[in-house]
């Protein structure tokens, strides 16, 4: 496909002519130049000039032979990337890999194979298609209907990559029935499976095979680990890849956090995601930028990313304001971590990750075990004294430590001693650096067994008195911890809990935990929302049944068990994709197939017109000679080069060599002539709307490249984007994010809004994600937008109805202005058609045309005053409010 | 044709040389007044004899001055006083309109500007003026005065092809500007006519730069201006010192020429200054 073939080849026999031609030209020399001179009547008496015809000079010959030539070549039409029809009459079957791996570039496979369709087979010829992912129904992969390669084009447009991964064994059982002769047409995700070896084995019996392989592997991200610090993710493709944006979104679509994953040469990306516990717990969901796929989504579930903390309340009293110690700890607690209050059993199976005993006693050996059995996991339990406590038989196996039987008071009236001051931490301890209030008094506390007392292993004292006794006390208990506070959590023993340190001490301890897992139970979650293949949650489909959660870590997500959110809303897991996939692989092309790469499957390069132009140059340059040799070359050639340099004045004045001396609006070049020219032709008939109707002066609009030119003169900046559009690179990016930032608008323009076009639309988003742009929301008339000039209630372009998106919450940056519109109504589609009078033409006031420049004057005076007339949208409360009446209100729909 | 001599820039040219008074051996008889005196009786300004009055005279001529001073009458007679007359011509082919670069003057032009200046300068002079060409011999002016420099000119731009027809009156002086490029024979015939007039005068050949240096070079196809002669010359720079050489040995047959039929010969390039041409006209035609 990518060599050079000749539409007419025969025509290169031609050249064999040259040779002769050379001598045909070699003996017939240039045309004199022609001279009056009066002298001649004595050079005609000079019998001895020399009479014999000169000859061609070589490189004129040169000159001439090589315009030949590359007449002769160019006729001949050399074509790169030719189509090559597929002759013969068998069915063409084209075998589709719609897993999730191909997910990230559909759009692209669907444009490849509809190209490679459409150049290399007729539109009636017999054709079939074979997904080989099964369907939504849980059914295997079937053979198509035989129909013809034209409906086969129109139904790739239809068919969406799948959440789960291909089942080729299936697929080649369907191709079992197929002739030897048929041609097949693979378009492979490059990604092995389980059962390629009888797919190969059932693919090698046919000849014509062609397989189209894109060059982008996929990313699975495979389950995360939660740890203290944060979640440690792992990504993983099956080839070497470049490293990639890993986007942390809450529920609500919003991106909290992003980091990179880099690959390093490597197939796997780990990353940390650090970020506080607040921020954290929104977490929903993970997924990687600009990789639409199943595999690219890693769904987050409430174990996973929430630290909660467990209070036990069952003494009564406990929350009593200002004396209950559960009030507290819930104050203390508040600024960082959810806490829930419950009953033991309850706490446990909502698979908190600290448990606080404020002098609870666990007396019932059960409870004991279970709560033994879930520190051990990882659970840290953090207890408080109190009289309950004290007067606890010892040993208590929840206590890192031994105590003394009752209490110790350090300010009685019996006493001599003075409450106690707080000694400096140790360094091994946790709360090693927190800032020691001067203070806090501890006026009871329980005493630990001094000596070799039978302590836990491992126990620490993480706070002591300044005499020495420990305050907290701390031992490690299998994953988890149990840590005691040695007075109460309530202001009855010492005065701590009232000190800032409290919460901080807190936090560091809710930080300690890591994040307990609840033991999957056995109980079958019903699904409640599954992914698509390009990785949004969406409806399960109709063969999805519950999951139990202990079988989520080995289940492959299939139809019937596939990747999403299982449970009820209160008891939600996440089952993703990468849980149980085994280690990615590449799969090796097809024995005996031709590979061709998704971008390789371009448009055909005719080489013969430029050919043309340059045989045709050499002739001008030929002719600009022979005029040279007769002594009129300086006009001539004069002449040529001014029309040669006519295109080059045209680009040049394109760009105005100061362009802020006048106010410009801008459209970005996309490259396609007629977009860009239709951008031109409607900024220019906005610009002319906007100079007669208001008082803004606007020049002559200016086609810009973002990645050359200089934004900042520009106050509005119309952006069309097209399906191919690509994304601008990273200086580009940061150019352009610069110039919305400092006050530049951005109009995004789909022009699809009569009929929505996915590759638009996913040129759009991947710019937009590109880009970071603001939270987006609907255009309403709340909106400054549509109060800047005119009183608007709808903005048509040539396309009427579409969603118009404005930044959501814009109150901090610019004044409040969105730095972007995006739409899809085609306005500059409008505004270019519009009548040349539209600016007097009165006539017509709700017509559309009229309606669409009264939005492009409100769009000009958005960019040019900003929220100035943001006051407006409250005029009709005002006028209300002054009684003015509902004539006076309608007055204000005129132009201000 | 080309536009004629400017009658402006010629009274111009010819106003810085002093009035022309042609060096006469023999005047024609003519009736024209002039300043040539004839040695006889006649009308004139200049004393020339007393004569004895014999019966018939008129008494109103009768010198009593001279009469007083013995017994007879005397009559006071003058000398005849004539015009020597300039007779002058310029060729006015298409090869004479010609000019290599369209910063020079046509040699016509050039040929022009002489003539007129030349006829200025002998119309200054009290001498006459005739145009030796077929078309308007009759016609041409004989006055002196201003006006004449412009009948003149005029009367040069009518002028046809080819050499006089006309002869000019016997014993004149005659200026003939041309480039003389032509078979010299042609103008041999020509001037052995001049001399049984007889008449003798100048030829002033003016050329062009281009004619005297053929400047061009490569591969030219020369064309004759007006004509349909033409020839192709592959290498011109090769003939360049060929027709150099030619071009001296024509004029110099030309010199030999005029030198044997009592003429002088001028050189004129378009591009040289023409007062230098014009003095030597003057000096030439005034005798010094």
């Amino acid at each position: 496909m990518t060599g050079l073939s000749f539409a007419a080849p025969w025509l290169l026999a031609t050249l064999a002519g040259l040779p002769v031609l050379y001598f045909l030209l070699r003996l017939t020399p240039p045309t004199p130049r022609r001279q009056e001179f009066p002298g001649l009547r004595l050079l005609l008496t000079l019998k001895t000039a020399e009479t014999t015809p000169s000859r061609t000079p070589w490189w004129l010959l040169l000159l001439r032979l090589g315009a030949v030539g590359l007449a002769i070549i160019g006729l001949a039409g050399p074509v790169r990337d030719a189509p090559h029809p597929i002759s013969g009459g068998g069915t063409t079957v084209l075998v589709i890999d719609n897993g999730w791996a191909a997910a990230h570039d559909w759009p692209r496979r669907i444009h490849a194979a509809q190209d490679f369709l459409a150049r290399n087979l007729a539109p009636s010829a017999p054709a079939a298609l074979l997904p080989t992912a099964p369907g939504p129904d849980g059914l295997p992969p079937e053979l198509g209907p035989r129909m013809t390669v034209k409906d086969v084009m129109a139904r790739l447009p239809v068919l969406t990559p799948l959440p789960w991964s291909t089942n080729r064994a299936a697929a080649a059982h369907a191709l079992a029935t197929l002739p030897a002769s048929t041609r097949l047409i693979y378009l492979s995700d490059g990604l092995a499976g389980p059962d390629d070896t009888a797919f190969r084995a059932a693919m090698s019996r046919f000849s014509g095979i062609t397989e189209l392989r894109g060059a982008v592997p996929p990313l699975l991200l495979r389950p995360m680990r939660a740890g203290p610090d944060g979640l440690h993710i792992t990504a993983e493709a099956s080839t070497s890849v470049p490293p990639a944006t890993l986007l942390a979104e809450n529920g609500a679509g919003q991106v909290l956090a992003s980091t990179r994953l880099s690959f390093a040469g490597g197939t796997t990306a780990h990353a940390d995601l650090v970020l506080p516990a607040a921020i954290r717990n929104q977490l929903a969901s993970l997924h990687i930028a600009n990789r639409p796929s199943a595999g690219a989504v890693l769904l987050l579930d409430d174990g996973a990313r929430r630290h909660t903390v467990g209070l036990l309340a069952e003494g009564s009293g406990q929350n009593e304001r200002l004396t209950g110690q559960l009030f507290y700890l819930r104050a203390a607690l508040a600024g960082f971590s959810p806490a829930h209050s419950a009953g033991l059993a309850p706490l446990l199976h909502a698979g908190v990750s600290v448990v606080m005993l404020a002098d609870e006693t666990v007396g019932n050996p059960s409870d004991q075990a279970a709560l033994l059995a879930w520190v051990r996991s990882g659970g840290v339990l953090v207890r408080f004294a109190g009289p309950n406590l004290a007067a606890e038989p010892m040993p208590d196996p929840l206590l890192p430590v031994t105590l003394v039987g009752g209490d110790r008071t350090l300010d009685g009236a019996m006493s001599w001693t003075r409450p106690a001051a707080l000694a400096p931490f140790p360094p091994h301890s946790l709360f090693a650096g927190l800032p020691l209030p001067g203070d806090v008094r501890v006026r009871r506390q329980v005493l630990a067994q001094p000596g070799n007392a039978p302590d836990r292993p491992g126990r620490q004292d993480w706070a002591t008195l300044t005499d020495g006794t420990p305050l907290v006390t701390a031992a490690p208990l299998g994953a988890g911890w149990l840590v005691l506070y040695h007075v109460t959590a309530n202001a009855d023993w010492s005065n701590l809990p009232l000190s800032g340190l409290f919460p901080a001490m807190l936090k560091r301890l809710v930080a300690l935990s890591a994040g307990v897992r609840v033991p999957p139970s056995g109980t079958v979650l019903p699904p409640r929302l599954a992914l698509d293949g390009f990785g949004r949650l969406a409806a399960p489909g109709p063969a999805a049944r519950g999951l139990a959660g202990t079988r989520m870590a080995s289940t492959v997500a299939s139809p019937i068990h596939p990747a999403g959110l299982y449970g009820a809303t209160d008891e939600t897991r996440a089952f993703n994709l990468g849980n149980a996939l085994p280690q990615l692989a590449p799969m090796p092309p097809l024995p005996g197939a031709s590979v061709f790469g998704l971008n390789l499957t371009r448009h055909p390069v005719a080489y013969g017109p430029w050919l043309l132009a340059a045989a045709l140059a050499a002739l001008v340059a030929d002719l600009l000679i022979s005029l040279r040799l007769r002594g009129v070359a300086l006009v001539a050639a004069a002449a040529v080069l001014i029309l040669a340099a006519l295109p080059v004045a045209a680009r040049a004045q394109q760009i105005p060599a100061m362009p802020s001396l006048a106010t410009h609006l801008a459209y970005v070049i996309t490259g396609d002539t007629a977009v860009d020219s239709q951008s031109a032709a409607g900024l220019r008939a906005l610009g002319t709307f906007v100079n007669a109707r208001t008082a803004a002066a606007l020049a002559a609009p200016v086609g810009v490249d973002p990645a050359h030119d200089d934004l900042s003169y520009y106050p509005l900046l119309y952006w069309v984007i097209l399906p191919d559009t690509p994304i601008p690179d990273g200086a580009t990016l940061a150019d352009l994010s610069e110039y919305m930032r400092n006050g530049g608008i951005l109009v995004l323009d789909t022009r699809d809004a009569a009929a929505p076009d996915r590759a638009a639309d996913a040129a759009l988003a991947a710019i937009g994600n590109a880009l970071s742009l603001p939270a987006l929301k609907p255009l309403t008339t709340a909106h400054v937008l549509t109060h800047t000039f005119y009183l608007l209630r709808s903005w048509p372009g040539r396309f009427a109805g579409g969603t118009v998106w404005v930044a959501r919450d814009a109150e901090r940056d610019n004044d409040g202005v969105s730095p972007v519109i995006i739409g899809a109504d085609d306005w500059v589609g409008e505004w270019a058609q519009a009548p040349p009078d539209a600016a007097q033409n009165n006539g017509g006031p709700d017509s559309q045309s009229e309606l669409a420049l009264r939005f492009g004057v409100n769009l000009v005076m958005y960019a040019l005053t900003g929220n100035y007339k943001s006051d407006q949208v409250h005029v009709p409360e005002l006028l209300r409010r002054l009684g003015e009446g509902a004539d006076t209100a309608s007055g204000a729909a005129t132009p201000p | 044709m080309t536009r004629a001599a400017d009658p402006l820039a010629a009274g111009a040219l010819g106003a810085t040389l002093p009035p022309l008074l042609i060096a006469a051996e023999r005047v024609a008889a003519t009736v024209a007044q002039g300043v040539h005196g004839r040695r006889r009786v006649g009308t004139g300004e200049n004393f020339w004899q007393f004569r004895p009055f014999v019966a018939g005279d008129a008494t109103a001529r009768i010198d009593w001055r001279r009469s007083a001073r013995s017994d007879q009458l005397y009559l006071r007679e003058t000398e005849w006083d004539a015009a020597q007359t300039l007779a002058l011509w310029c060729q006015n082919d298409a090869a004479m309109a010609w000019r290599s670069d369209p910063a020079l003057p046509t040699k016509a032009e050039r040929a022009g500007l002489l003539a007129l200046a030349l006829a200025s300068l002998a119309l200054r002079g009290g001498e006459r003026i005739r145009l030796l060409d077929g078309a308007n011999a009759n016609a041409a002016g004989i006055t002196a005065g201003n006006a004449t420099l412009g009948l003149l000119a005029a009367a040069l731009g009518r002028a046809g092809p080819g050499l006089p027809q006309v002869l000019p009156p016997a014993f004149s002086q005659i200026v003939l500007f041309s480039d003389f490029l032509d078979d010299p024979t042609a103008i041999t015939a020509w001037l052995g006519q001049l001399t049984a007039l007889p008449a003798r005068g100048l030829l002033v050949q003016v050329l062009d730069p281009a004619e005297t240096s053929l400047p061009y070079a490569g591969r030219v196809r020369f064309a004759l201006p007006g004509g349909t002669l033409e020839t192709t010359i592959a290498r011109v720079e090769a003939v360049r010192a060929a027709y150099r050489a030619k071009l001296a040995a024509h004029q110099e047959s030309l010199r030999r020429l005029c030198a044997n039929a009592g003429f002088r010969l001028l050189i004129h390039q378009t591009d040289a200054n023409p007062a230098p041409v014009l003095l030597a006209l003057h000096q030439a035609l005034s005798g010094q």
